[in-house]
């Protein structure tokens, strides 16, 4: 039985009818095709499917779409302003902080959201705070790099 | 010719062509593609080690109105033919027939055993459970020494009589009169444990056919194009193939061969159903069944002479190559490209033997067997410094290959071309204060602080020649090829902008961005009006056998075929641009996409104008010149002679350029829990000319993390059974920025005496040298216990059971 969630992404309210077991990384992805959120594990270990959920970091395959229902989503595609990189966007392409790219959506999504907690974190800090995501690629170097020179750039209101 | 410069923007960090669409979720992955009428798979997989498969019942599957199709191993063996036996099996003396799926026996547990297409992925799951499948379950096979003595616990091939599958031997020099003359040998045995860089993308393929072309389309996230059109011909019987690389989210070897396999079957399905099919790997059955890095193990011995000279190195080589036989000697033979390391012994002998297990098939994984070649290597040359109480540095010093005798031929027929090993060990140790630091270990360990540095040298092979592996299958019947060859398309389009198409897939490392510096310097433009078009497509890309992102293959293939193709365009421009501008082409300048005749400033055109003459003026064009602004360039190394081809002796060029790297890790050991924390990791690193040095880094930085974690916990389980225990990545111990240390790299480039540009490889390295740096660090450290590391991975758990059983 399919249920009817509205869903406020990015700024646009989505509503859509759904199956109860829907994720909401599989919501994202495929029923409204908003296709930067990436699926690597499925069951919260790697964090490529990291999104804010009314500004709370959130692993999307661990909350199904119904109940982000009512809710408000920021996912990658929904960080810049039109043609102007979101600090953390702009840091990450300064810095070479990825490879692939897979990683890079759900590890921006986390490097914003912590340095809205904390402004100016110390290396150490910015590792504890991107633990809960995985990169195969960069040995995370120009990631904790290019997070230290979105520091403080990032408004924290 | 006036003014080109390929190195105008080498060396530069240019701002990355890729970056903008990976960091605002506009990469296009497999996953992010959707077909008309898309149908989505999912596989049966076998939960046994080892069982004869008796029977399959998938008439409920099928009868079901939202299933499409269903493959049965009684499908794979009518509809499709097995793969023919590759570079990696040619020395079975018995054909194996080695299909898609299984048919007959499963050989490892997530084996595919069947597959069903369903209008969703959650049908698909749900029918999968209506298949059954009848088992008689056979005894497993996990143990290669039991094989090796010849008490097989039951014949995974009964056509092989025996579970050891393949011997051979590689020998150069006299191995026998180096030992003879020792004046002492230094023996050690050794283990490598199976792992896997597990990409962040799983494996995903969409496949459609044209029922009446019979043209087979696949888009898949493979890293070699040619494993998929060669398996999908052989399988399907097909020749009508496109295949289709989308951005690829992370490969290192792992999307190199087995993948293959589920290209084929998803084929199947969509062949059967006449939908696209679309399938997605899940993290479980990419860690159970996409492929590990092989189980190796290693008896060394090294002939040495008391001044610490190696003379000799001989060394058996048993390797578990899991339940198949395609990828039987992948991990020896890769052993020829780095066998002498970075040293000057000119006799070495190598015995090996791929037994295969009921464990995951092995696959190419960062280096493949270059990581196991390094690490004999330097714990042997560590035992050497232990035995004649010499500074393990002092040790490497005495048998280092010296600059001056570059470039230097390798008693295997590797020439490198260019390096200064004694210089990078020395900088390194330089840079750590490797005096300071003895010291410092010194009075810590008074204080019971076990502190350990580790001192290794490795180098980097490039650029891979086809036809190595005939050095052990010099009767191979079908040639794997020979050499490298691989293209690139450069066209200047009519508004002036420069468009790229490279002739291989791309999976992180900045290929757009480092060809775009290169062309840009030879045509006179900026990096900035140069785009690479993507996805790859073998319709339309000039590939060749080195169209692989593999085998450290890009500086050399993709970057010479760029500099091929752009310096004929170039060429091209400037006929055009003469005939035009009443100028001798050799007179003419060009900059900024601007031609120019010096001394003339009204004379001049730019490549806006001149696009719209090649592509719609005729008449202006010179006569003999062909329309267009386009040229296609397929590079082949020049100087692959000598050892090209194997010869009888088995002298190959394994890979064509080298570079190196000296790594120093700095270790603490807590002896109370076994746990291992890395204090400092430098590299010294000689990747030759840097074309984009942030993007070397990362290749150097991402290598080191990986071949650091490798050492200290990452690793597949099994039990007994042949169950793998660590189908998770928490399970699989896969590393985070809180577990991973910082990596200090200085560039010590020396350039190739063989390339354009100078250029070397980057891709592999530091994961070749750094399990031995782990090793050799963890060692020293635990010296006061008297304990000897042999077997990787160094856990906790292991590091505290190598305290006990030394203090025993």
């Amino acid at each position: 039985m399919k249920q009817t969630v509205r869903v406020t992404v990015n700024g646009r309210l989505y509503e859509e009818e759904v199956e109860p077991r829907q994720l909401l990384s599989y919501f994202l992805r495929e029923t409204i095709g908003l296709t930067g959120t990436h699926i690597g594990c499925i069951i919260g270990e790697c964090g490529a499917c990291t999104v804010q959920v009314d500004g709370t970091l959130v692993k999307s395959c661990l909350m199904f779409a119904v109940q982000a229902n009512g809710k408000e989503v920021t996912t990658i595609e929904g960080l810049a302003d039109g043609d102007a990189l979101h600090p953390v966007q702009e840091a990450f392409i300064n810095n070479y902080g990825f490879q692939c790219g897979y990683c890079t959506p759900g590890m921006i999504m986390a490097a914003d959201a912590l340095l809205k907690k904390n402004p100016d974190p110390s290396e150490e800090e910015i590792r504890e705070g991107l633990a809960g995501n995985l990169c195969m690629c960069t040995g995370y170097m120009q990631i904790v790099a290019a997070v230290k020179e979105a520091a403080g750039q990032v408004n924290n209101g | 010719m006036a003014n080109a410069d390929p190195k105008q923007y080498v060396g530069l960090a240019t701002r990355s062509k890729e970056g903008p669409r990976l960091a605002t979720g506009q990469g296009r992955y497999t996953d992010d593609f959707t077909e008309p009428g898309m149908l989505q798979a999912v596989f049966l997989r076998s939960p046994h080690a080892h069982a004869r498969i008796l029977g399959v019942d998938a008439q409920a599957a099928l009868s079901r109105p939202d299933v499409f199709a269903v493959v049965t191993p009684e499908d794979m063996k009518r509809d499709t033919k097995p793969f023919r036996p590759g570079r990696y099996a040619a020395g079975l003396k018995k054909p194996v027939e080695e299909y898609a799926g299984a048919v007959d026996k499963v050989r490892y547990v997530g084996e595919p055993v069947g597959a069903v297409a369903a209008r969703d992925r959650s049908t698909a799951e749900d029918v999968l459970e209506s298949i059954t499948v009848d088992y008689d379950i056979l005894p497993a096979n996990t143990d290669v020494h039991q094989a090796m003595a010849g008490e097989d616990a039951s014949l995974i091939y009964e056509e092989l009589g025996a579970n050891l599958a393949w011997q051979g031997t590689l020998e150069y020099g006299d191995t026998e009169k180096a030992f003879r003359e020792a004046d002492r040998v230094v023996r050690e045995n050794l283990k490598i444990h199976r792992y896997s860089s597990t990409p962040l993308e799983p494996l995903a393929c969409i496949a459609s056919f044209d029922r009446f072309s019979k043209k087979l389309t696949v888009r898949t996230n493979t890293q070699v194009p040619e494993n998929i059109y060669d398996a999908l011909r052989d399988a399907l019987s097909l020749d009508d193939i496109r295949v289709i690389i989308p951005d690829i989210g992370g490969g290192f070897g792992q999307k190199i061969h087995l993948i293959r396999k589920y290209v084929v079957i998803v084929a199947l399905l969509a062949i059967k159903s006449g939908r696209p099919v679309k399938w997605i790997e899940d993290r479980n059955e990419h860690m159970m069944a996409a492929g590990h890095a092989c189980e190796q193990h290693f008896d060394v011995e090294a002939a040495v002479k008391n001044d610490g000279t190696v003379t000799g190195l001989r060394f058996k080589e048993i390797d578990d190559v899991g339940g198949s036989v395609s990828t039987l000697t992948i991990h020896f033979t890769n052993k020829l490209n780095n066998l002498s390391n970075t040293y000057k012994v000119q006799n070495i002998r190598a015995d090996g033997y791929s037994v295969v297990t009921n464990r995951c098939p092995v696959i190419p994984n960062r280096g493949i067997g270059k990581p196991g070649m390094c690490y004999i290597w330097e714990r042997i040359i560590d035992r050497v410094a232990q035995d004649l109480d010499m500074d393990p540095s002092e040790v490497r010093f005495q048998n280092l290959v010296q600059p001056e005798q570059m470039p230097y031929t390798t008693p295997n027929g590797n020439v490198y071309d260019s390096g200064d090993y004694p210089g990078l060990l020395k900088r390194a140790l330089e840079k750590v204060d490797y005096p300071g630091l003895k010291d410092e270990q010194a009075r810590e360990r008074e204080k019971g602080r076990y502190l350990g540095i580790g001192v290794v040298i490795g180098v980097e092979p490039g650029g891979r020649n086809a036809a190595r592996d005939m050095a052990i299958f010099p009767e191979m019947k079908e040639t794997p090829g020979s050499g490298g060859i691989n293209g690139a398309t450069i066209k200047l389009e009519k508004n002036g902008t420069i468009a790229l198409y490279l002739g291989s897939p791309n999976c992180g490392q900045a290929h757009e961005t480092t060809t775009a510096q290169v062309a840009a310097g030879i045509l006179g433009v900026s990096p900035d009006v140069i785009s690479t078009t993507t996805p790859f497509d073998s319709d339309i890309a000039p590939w060749g056998v080195a169209a692989a992102n593999s085998g450290n293959n890009f500086h050399l293939y993709d970057i010479g075929s760029i500099i091929g193709a752009a310096t004929q365009l170039r060429e091209k421009v400037l006929k055009v641009a003469g005939h035009i501008l009443d100028a001798q082409p050799s007179d003419l300048e060009i900059a900024d996409g601007v031609v120019t005749v010096p001394g003339f400033p009204r004379r001049k055109l730019t490549f806006a104008e001149l696009g719209k003459v090649a592509y719609n003026n005729q008449a202006l064009l010179p006569e003999g010149i062909d329309a267009g602004l386009q040229t296609t360039f397929y590079y082949t190394f020049p100087h692959a002679q000598p050892n090209m081809v194997p010869g009888k002796d088995g002298r190959v060029r394994a890979q064509f350029t080298f570079g190196a790297g000296a790594h120093v890790a700095v270790v603490q050991v807590d002896p109370r829990t076994g746990k291992v924390e890395v204090l400092r990791y430098l590299i010294v690193g000689d990747n030759g000319t840097i074309i984009n040095p942030d993007v070397v880094d990362g290749q150097i930085y991402g290598s080191a993390a990986h071949g650091i974690a490798v050492a200290l916990g990452e690793g597949f389980v099994y039990d007994d059974e042949g169950q793998l225990l660590t189908i998770t990545l928490t399970d699989y111990g896969k590393c985070s920025t809180a577990e991973t240390p910082a990596i200090e790299v200085e560039h010590a480039p020396s350039p190739s005496a063989f390339t354009p540009l100078g250029q070397k490889a980057a891709g592999e390295g530091a994961a070749i040298p750094s399990p031995a740096a782990i090793a050799s660090a963890v060692e020293n450290a635990l010296e006061p216990f008297g304990v000897k590391v042999r077997d990787l991975p160094l856990t906790p758990e292991r590091v505290w059971q190598l305290i006990k059983e030394a203090q025993a």
